[in-house]
């Protein structure tokens, strides 16, 4: 087992270090002067010129290419330096932070509710095959799959923040998570449309999945066999089944765990929410070049990091699969 | 397992004698359990896929929309710089020319249009509106334009004027009435206009005119008296108050035509104009006595008492190149892009743009002679009535289906041209990423080793690449460089080059589950070859999840550019997408106000993606044999 991790972080390398140089060749092409949109030009321009020669040395920009690469991965692992935001004017690892920990709290709120949901009409759905239920779902969950995700959140507003004028339409301010009580039934207020946007969506997926996975452990032999020793179907279901069916279903609870950190860009750029995915949209609009390297670098060391993780997980709970 | 290996060995076949096995019966098998035998497996397949009632209303839905997309839009062809501000943001509705039946027996004397609608006056004083309410009301700066004020309806009307949202009109007792859009003030007559018409003994209003956002009256002193948003009181304020013996007014959005009791013609508005500046000389200096006058947004006619007519302004729309006319002109009528002449014989001459079908004359009144007496135009409405006030026929502007965006672009139209686009844009997609799917897929799962090794790394960079941010990332680096109608073929790349990496690994574990079966080691065992395996026994296995899992990809990014367009970094305007066409809705007020511009490319985008989903997933279920057993 340890020997089989160790050799995936180490097959892991290459892939980081080939994905780090694509952004940083990404980051390289964007358009704009990073020293420009770092100086105010209000600088007389004698000072500017001197001021814009030594942000120009400083950031390292006369060196060669290879070298500000590595430099910048130097900066980023010895000194955690992850570079400075230009939207923001202050550095990327403060400008993320606030977004960050908002599209956490978000994510937890979806994460909680979506199992909550799904475990329970995806396990109903397999053990019901067939009926009303599992049709009702099969096709509710398939139209939701073909929605796009803002179109959703549109609607939601539509209805809930227009028409019934219920819960505010977006734009949540930063203030309103520390304060009392009554600023909390605030932010719960505006975090109820992307919870509910959010829950859907990965609702579409997760239920046929969770489905199946059921479905196929319902149709394994030692099933048969429980049934035929007169256990009760509660029993069946749930002790013989659902452990079995969770292997596969535990793959899906440790990528959407890791959706925690990468946030929603479209959700919440719809409902106006300072998360993470609608930082990264804004510094795609504003040019920002480090905000957006960085943050695709993070968004990609996740996305490893989640595989990683439930390839693990799959090995560890099916005793089946030898890992190697 | 016989039907594995029986299949193998037919695929090759004719699919005509496959639709013969499945739609002509066959005498000679009677027996079912035969025919159970003789089933290959791409009939066994369409036969699953054929009972499929859900896979089936997909297929006939997305049929239903490529149709619509291509046929229509074939049939409907789309300029795609066109835009008409005036008629920005109007709700769905083509009844703008369908005025009552009813009217036959009335003796109508005065039609004016709005945007959406059009009021006809007759002699007996009533009103009769019809067409679609404006916009403006739900945003809060209108009443209902069709609901006529009941103090209206009780006085006898004797003269009525339109702007684009609101209506004008004056009683026998000299009365003014007003009512609709209001935000820029039009409807009220403000108060120092009051005190103004006061001091300068104003006692009956003669003529009115109004336009989008002011409206103008004539009193019986001679004087004009203009109000509305400061930005045509700015342009009109020069010299129209101290023009006197004005007896008729004909506008345009920043201009007004004014007839003097002389004969004389003067233009007052927005200076520099042509309009303006190119008045005939002869019409100023009073060798011409005018007896009318007719405008649009930027040109002038006027017809003279020896029954010429006199053309001048701006040359868009050709509007200045009068066509031949023959015989006398009789009446004169200015539309916001056209100019009509009726000719005594009752010939009907309009001329302009074309853009909302303002020059297709109706049957009944087009030929050298109609019994049409009286034409009107308005904004983009004409209407003709013979001697006796009864509507012979309409033409113009009918309405738009679905509603009009905020460049008063149709709907309907842009839906089509939309659709059109979104689709091909994921079918190019979905060949880009499958191809590079496959070809990654069966190198890594039939070479293996190193190359193997190297190209599932190659898979997991791109797959650990955050879809979204990249795409939208790279849209914008390379988009800088290129042209706009090349971002329109950026985007279907990015969209190819970043969304293989599911099928390339499917197919690579598909190819190592089949190689290890009993039939290819059967197949072994017999001596067949082993690029014979591949093709033959392995190939047709794979080909499945592939046609699975291209169906799924077509409705995932159909999803994705509505997506990016949606997010600005798509589809560029002018040219329409689906989800371009949404782009707006990220606007409160769009959301608020103008649902049809939001939702019905919304529902196209699901109905696409649903359908196409439905198939694949019908498809899925009728290739998993486990799925029969289940």
């Amino acid at each position: 087992m340890f020997r089989y991790i160790v050799k995936r972080i180490l097959i892991l390398i290459p892939v980081i270090i080939c994905i780090s140089i694509i952004l940083f060749a990404i980051g390289k092409a964007m358009p704009g002067d990073p020293v420009r949109a770092m100086l105010p030009p209000t600088l007389k321009p004698d000072l500017y010129e001197i001021a814009y020669a030594n942000t120009y040395e400083r950031l390292g920009l006369d060196k060669s290419l290879p070298e500000q690469y590595f430099r910048w991965i130097y900066n980023i692992i010895l000194k955690g330096d992850l570079g400075w935001s230009t939207m923001n004017n202050r550095p990327v690892a403060d400008a993320v932070q606030i977004p960050l920990r908002n599209t956490i709290m978000l994510n937890i709120f979806v994460n909680i509710l979506y199992l909550a949901i799904a475990l329970p009409v995806g396990i109903k759905m397999a053990t019901k095959r067939g009926s009303l239920f599992d049709n009702a779902f099969q096709v509710g969950s398939l139209i939701t799959w073909s929605v796009p995700t803002f179109f959703l959140a549109l609607v939601l507003v539509f209805f809930f923040s227009v028409k019934l004028g219920w819960l505010p339409m977006g734009g949540m301010p930063d203030t309103y998570m520390l304060g009392a009580f009554d600023s909390f039934v605030q932010w719960v207020r505006f975090l109820i449309l992307p919870v509910i946007t959010l829950t859907i969506v990965s609702l579409a997926g997760a239920l046929r999945y969770i489905r199946n996975a059921m479905i196929d452990a319902l149709s394994q032999d030692y099933i048969r066999t429980a049934r035929s020793k007169g256990l009760g179907e509660k029993v069946v279901i749930y002790s013989h089944a659902l452990r079995n069916a969770m292997i596969p279903i535990s793959t899906i609870i440790v990528s959407t765990l890791f959706s925690l950190f990468t946030g929603a860009a479209l959700t919440e750029s719809v409902f106006a929410y300072n998360g993470i995915g609608r930082l990264l949209l804004r510094a795609v609009y504003q040019r920002d070049t480090m905000l957006i390297v960085t943050m695709n670098l993070f968004f990609a060391l996740i996305s490893i990091i989640s595989v990683l993780v439930s390839d693990v997980i799959y090995g560890l709970a099916d005793p089946r699969i030898k890992l190697r | 397992m016989a039907k594995n290996s029986n299949g193998a060995n037919k695929v090759g076949r004719s699919f005509g004698s496959m639709f013969k096995r499945l739609f002509v019966r066959d005498k000679s098998a009677v027996n079912i359990l035969e025919e159970e035998a003789l089933r290959t497996p791409g009939k066994t397949i369409l036969l699953n896929l054929l009972h499929n009632k859900l896979a089936i209303i997909g297929f006939c839905g997305f049929v239903v929309i490529i149709l619509f997309c291509f046929v229509g839009s074939a049939i409907n062809p789309l300029t795609e710089t066109y835009s008409e501000f005036t008629n920005a943001n109007l709700r769905p509705g083509i009844n703008y020319l369908k005025y009552p039946k009813d009217l036959g027996d009335k003796n109508i004397i005065k039609i004016v249009s709005g945007v959406s609608f059009s009021i006809a006056l007759d002699d007996r004083g009533d009103l009769y509106i019809w067409g679609t309410e404006c916009n403006l009301l739900q945003a809060g700066v209108s009443d209902p334009i069709l609901k006529i004020p009941d103090e209206v309806k009780n006085a006898r009307i004797v003269d009525i004027e339109s702007g684009g949202a609101h209506i004008i009109a004056r009683d026998d007792q000299g009365y003014f009435y007003a009512w609709g859009h209001y935000g820029h003030g039009q409807t009220r007559i403000p108060d120092d206009i009051m005190q103004q018409m006061y001091e300068e003994n104003l006692s009956s209003i003669v003529k009115m005119a109004a336009m989008t956002r002011w409206t103008a009256l004539l009193g019986d002193n001679g004087y004009v008296y203009l109000w509305g948003s400061l930005q045509s009181e700015t342009i009109f304020n020069t010299g129209i108050y101290a023009t006197t013996g004005v007896i008729d007014m004909a506008a345009g959005d920043n201009n007004m035509v004014l007839l003097h009791r002389d004969g004389t013609v003067s233009v007052v508005g927005q200076s520099g104009t042509e309009v303006i500046t190119q008045v005939p000389p002869e019409l100023q200096d009073g060798s011409v006595r005018v007896v009318s006058i007719a405008a649009t947004n930027r040109n002038a006619l006027a017809l003279d008492d020896t029954g010429k007519l006199w053309l001048w302004g701006s040359t868009e729309y050709r509007l200045n190149n009068m066509p031949e006319i023959k015989g006398t002109p009789m009446e004169i009528a200015g539309g916001y892009k056209n100019l009509v002449v009726l000719t005594d014989a009752g010939e009907i001459i309009v001329w302009g743009s074309n853009e909302l079908n303002q020059l297709k004359l109706p049957k009944s009144l087009s030929g050298p002679t109609t019994s049409a007496k009286h034409i009107f135009a308005d904004y983009h409405q004409f209407y003709a009535t013979d001697a006796n006030g009864k509507i012979l026929g309409a033409w113009g502007n009918k309405g738009y289906l679905w509603g009009s965006d905020q460049f008063g672009r149709d709907i309907f139209t842009r839906t089509m041209h939309g659709g059109k686009i979104s689709l091909t844009v994921g079918i190019w997609a979905v060949i880009i990423s499958t191809v590079i799917a496959i070809v990654v897929g069966l190198t890594s799962g039939y070479l293996g080793g190193w190359i193997d090794q190297g190209l599932m790394r190659l898979t997991d960079i791109f797959s650990a690449l955050p879809f979204l941010p990249i795409v939208v990332t790279l849209n914008y680096v390379i988009g800088q460089s290129i042209s706009s109608a090349n971002r329109v073929n950026l985007l279907m790349i990015l969209l190819g080059v970043l969304g293989w990496m599911g099928l390339a690994r499917l197919i690579r574990a598909q190819l190592l589950l089949e190689r290890e079966k009993d039939f290819v080691l059967a197949a072994r065992s017999l001596g067949i070859k082993q690029r014979g395996i591949m093709l033959r026994h392995i190939l047709p296995n794979v080909v499945n999840f592939v046609i699975v899992s291209v169906t799924l990809n077509y409705a995932s990014f159909i999803l994705s550019e509505a997506v990016f367009s949606f997010l600005g970094f798509g589809v560029p305007e002018p040219k329409p997408s689906w989800g371009n066409m949404l782009n707006s809705a990220m606007e409160s007020a769009v959301i608020q106000f103008y649902w049809w511009r939001w939702i019905i490319p919304a529902l196209f985008v699901v109905a696409a993606a649903f359908s196409i989903n439905l198939v694949s997933d019908g498809l899925r279920e009728a290739m998993d044999p486990k799925a029969n057993e289940r």
